[in-house]
Parts: structure tokens; sequence; C-alpha cells
């Protein structure tokens, strides 16, 4: 099948201001996947396109990129998925809410700060356990927190997110999820530090329960459901 | 301004799914319900204050434009409870999330469900006024009167933001108005509570004031009963028939008033800090966001003292004679 794909390019060195260009590609298979096509583009028709990409396997969560419309990894979207027939148009754009450098490349610098403001790591200054082995947990305990574990940080919740797309303060949905993950796991001891930075104005209460980050995420993260339940512990002063 | 235009073309080009445009029709329908919370506060207040301006308030409710109005500010009311319940339920089951497209669509149909007969008992009331030979206001009396709102919206507007400057040029503050983390979780809290407390007591006052009886029976229909009272508007004028519903008791209880008093607090802080959301949302300005803030704090602390005053003072005699003294000189 041909494919045509719309891509919306800046060179901050070179443009005033943002375009769409197009490319087209034959003899592609309904099974490539949307970033073998920006390959190709890049490989064999125009070398400065610019993207990020690494693992190309959906694990690194390089290539969050609006893809028709929608945020979504490009290494995980087949042509398929998007349209049949000979012919077939796919627009791709890049993140919105965080400033373009180039090309589909955004700036990630103020979502990985938001990130480490909700501190993303395990807390707990206890010794360890006597044998020298790991601190234990009941696989109930593991299990409430086990789906905020998936994320990747690619971004595609939080710049899915309208209240994100007009104010860029707002720690979006995938800090939250992070801080999820940290808050209900029964080993760590910080839960309420970061409760109490989640409450702040810029913090869950900025979320409408919206649900495009959940529709966004790639690694299919109950991404609303997590933040509704760090907003349910802030109003209710417990974790549990 | 940046923010509020990426946010309307995004949320245009964004293939967000039916979650996405149940929050676009909260917001406008919010926005919709509080502008007209506050203009019939305040003008209801007249029927205590200044009778015969209230006689000619509703005389330009019952004309075309505010009839259309009428219809849009009932759909907005009906909508916006309905997907509140839902936004409410989710917010306290985040695990039925499953469910929120479906739990949307629900909301879809039955606002179409809630509204088509309600439309269709208003399209009569409707019928009924405009091929009856009852006298109309004339939009320039409408211009004249309705422009005084929005004359008083905007000198609002303007000492807000002269009084944020000048607060700026003086404290050189560069920060918005930002709420403690424990405000913004009682106010969390409180839109809920106070959503899901306004749902009976506002479709109650939809059914008494839209369906059973209308702005068209309120005024210019002389000794009619008045809705949920045994009280008879004798002189056929709207100060008369709030007043009488403000005066009847039931048990020695002056119900109407507690009523009334109930879904105005209730409604305006909610109204309110909807608005503050939206206004925190979209106005990034510093100077323009706290003048926003400042005049939300204060309009709602207004609203609510001008119409509690008039729930207390309520419409006697005199009011009643002034308000068909006007009357009488317009027809």
């Amino acid at each position: 099948m041909q494919v045509t794909l719309r891509i919306r390019r800046f060179n901050p060195e070179k443009d005033q201001k943002p375009y769409w260009a197009d490319y087209t590609l034959d003899n592609v298979e309904p099974t490539d996947r949307v970033l073998e096509l920006l390959h190709r583009v890049k490989w064999e028709q125009d070398g400065t396109l610019s993207f990020r990409r690494s693992c190309a396997h959906g694990v690194c969560g390089s290539d969050g990129m609006r893809i028709n419309g929608m945020n979504r990894l490009a290494c995980k979207v087949l042509v398929n998925t998007l349209g049949e027939g000979d012919a077939l148009t796919i627009q791709i754009e890049p993140l919105l809410g965080l400033r373009v450098i180039k090309d589909l490349i955004v700036d990630m610098e103020p979502f990985f700060e938001h990130y480490r403001s909700v501190m993303p790591y395990f807390v707990n200054d206890d010794p360890p356990p006597e044998d020298g082995r790991e601190r234990l947990q009941s696989p109930e305990d593991r299990e409430r927190f086990d789906d905020t574990t998936k994320c990747i940080l690619c971004a595609c919740c939080t710049t899915s997110c309208p209240s994100f797309w007009a104010n860029q303060d707002y720690l979006g949905p995938a800090a939250i999820v992070q801080a999820h993950r940290f808050i209900f796991d029964s080993r760590d001891h910080a839960a309420e530090e970061r409760l109490k930075i989640l409450a702040e104005t810029d913090g869950v209460w900025r979320c409408r329960t919206i649900y495009n980050c959940t529709m966004a995420c790639p690694r299919e993260i109950e991404v609303t459901r997590a933040i509704g339940e760090v907003k349910l512990a802030i109003a209710r002063g417990s974790v549990e | 301004m940046t923010a509020l235009a990426t946010t309307v073309t995004e949320t245009l080009r964004y293939r967000g799914k039916v979650g996405q445009w149940a929050w676009v029709l909260h917001r406008l329908t919010g926005l919709g319900v509080i502008v007209f919370l506050i203009l019939h506060v305040v003008d209801t207040s007249w029927a205590a204050f200044y009778p015969s301006d209230y006689e000619q308030a509703i005389r330009e409710y019952q004309s075309p434009l505010f009839t259309i109005g009428e219809f849009f500010l009932v759909a907005s009311v009906v909508f916006h409870a309905l997907n509140g319940l839902r936004i409410v339920t989710l917010d306290y089951k985040p695990e039925w999330w499953r469910y929120q497209e479906r739990a949307t669509l629900l909301v879809f149909a039955l606002t179409l469900l809630v509204l088509v007969p309600t439309f269709a008992v208003m399209l009569d009331h409707t019928v009924a006024f405009y091929t009856s030979d009852r006298d109309i206001a004339t939009l320039d009396e409408i211009v004249q009167t309705q422009s005084l709102f929005v004359m008083g919206f905007v000198v609002i507007l303007v000492v807000a933001l002269a009084l944020s400057g000048l607060y700026g040029l003086v404290t050189r503050s560069s920060q918005g108005v930002k709420l403690s983390g424990g405000w913004e979780a009682t106010l969390w809290t409180y839109m809920r509570v106070s959503g899901v407390l306004i749902l009976p007591l506002v479709f109650g006052h939809l059914v008494l004031m839209h369906i059973l009886q209308g702005v068209f029976d309120i005024a210019g229909v002389p000794e009619l009963e008045v809705v949920g009272t045994n009280a008879i508007n004798q002189s056929g004028t709207a100060v008369e028939f709030v007043g009488a519903r403000w005066n009847a008791l039931l048990a020695g209880v002056a119900v109407w008033r507690i009523y009334d008093g109930l879904l105005l607090a209730l409604a305006a802080i909610h109204g309110f800090n909807g608005l503050r959301y939206i206004v925190n949302d979209y106005a990034r300005s510093v100077w323009v966001n706290r003048a926003l803030n400042w005049a939300i704090f204060f309009g709602v602390i207004a609203l609510i003292v001008v119409g509690a005053a008039a729930l207390i003072a309520g419409a006697d005699e005199t009011a009643y004679k002034l308000a068909t003294d006007m009357l009488s000189s317009v027809q």
C-alpha cells in the first residue's frame, strides 16, 4: 500500500513557524509500524527529519508523538490500526505542551522536573532485615500499586491532558502515577510527604477526570484511576 | 489568553473520547448557569428593594430573547447536574473508570430524556403566551436595562484589574492567587458534596418555576395561585408572586425562604468556585489572574449578602403597589 506521512516540521534555526510536510512511501506493509515509516522517510527521502527513538520496542518511551490526533508510541502503532485501503495518510506531530526543539523532538526537561518533584524513589530509613535479604511484602500489598509500576515516562498521558496544555505548572498525570507507585507501597515511609506535594494547587486538583491520559497510555495504565486514588487519599487524610 | 486559545484549538484537534467532550460541555454549561445565577439573584433582590425594577426585569424575561435563553438555561442545568453526578461517582469510585464512557453516554441520553418532555411543556407555555394578546417588552427596553448589567460586569473587571495592577506595583508580587493545598482539598470536597445537595433543590426549582408555572405565569396573570403555596397573586405582579412565596408558612416555617436561601448559598459558592477553576486554568498573566480571583472572591460574598438580605427583607403590600403602578404605566 501507499502511505503519505504528513509530518509537522520545525527547525528553529531556519523556520519562522512550524509547517506540514508530506512524504509519500510506496510498498508499505499493513503490519509496518509508524516508526519504520519515519525511518524510511529519514533514510530514503529527507535526512534532516528529527525524532527520538531508542529501543524501538515500546519499553524506553522515547518516541511518544501525536499520531492521527492521539498520543502514542510510534514503535507500538501498526499501520493497519490507522486505516485500510491502497492509500492512507497518517498525520504526525510533536507532543503538545512541551517546547519543540526540532521537528518531533520536544524538551522533556519540564516533564522530568515534575517527575522529580514527587520524590519518585523508595524512602525507608529503617535498617534492612537482619538476614540481609529484601524487605518482604505480601502479594496483596504488592498488587496494590502493580499497575503504576508499568510507567515508562513517555509523556503521552501528560501531553494529552487539556489541563496541562493550558498550564504547564500542573504536575500532570505521569508524575502523579509515579507518586502513586510509592504512596501505595507498604514498604515506603514517605507517603505523607508526597501527598502534601500533590495536594498543592498544581498537584492532583487540576485533574478534571477527562480520561484522555488513560486512553493515551501505551502501557494501558489506569491513569485516571491512580489520580483518583491519590485525590481520595488526600481528601481522607489516609492511604487506605 | 494563549492558554485558552491553545486549549480551544487543541481540544478540537485532539482525538479525545467522549470524556473530553463531557468536560467541555460541563465547563460551558457551568459558565452559562453561573452568569444567569448572578443576574437572577441580583434582580430577584429587587423584588424586595426596587419593586418596579423587578417588575420590569420579569417583563423582559418574558420577551423572546430571554425565552430562548431559558431553554438553554434549563438544558445547561440538566446536563451539568447529571454529568456532575457521574463525575462525583467516579471520583469516589475511581476503580469504576471502565464504565466512564458508558456513563457519559448515559448522561447524554438521560439529559435528552429529561429535556424532551420538559421542553414540550415549556414550549406549551411559550406558545400560549405569544398567541395571547399580552404585552411584550421591546428590544429597546431590554438593551436599556441589560446594558446596565454588562456595564456592571465591565466596571467590576476594570476596578479589579486596576487594583491588581496597583497591588503589583506596590508589592512587586509576581504571584497569582494560589490557595493552600488544604483549601484546595476542602473546596474539591465541597464541589462534590454541594453538587449532590443542589440536585434535589435545583430539580425542584426547575419543576416549580419552569414546568408547573413559568416566567409567563408569575407576572401579568392576576389572581393566579402561587405555585407551592396556598397564596393567590392578587395583583398579578411578579413582586407579589415572589413576596407571597417567601411569606408562605408551612407549620409556621417560611419554607421557601429556607429553600431559596439554601439553594443560593450552595449554588453561589459552587458556581464561583467553578469559575475560579476556569480562571486559574486560563488566566496565566499574574495581573489578570489576581484581578479575576479577587473579583470572584468579593463577587461570591456580595451575591450571597444581596440574596440573603432580599430573602430576609421580603416584599410587602407597599412593594406590590409600586409594582402594580409600574405595570399599568408601561401597558
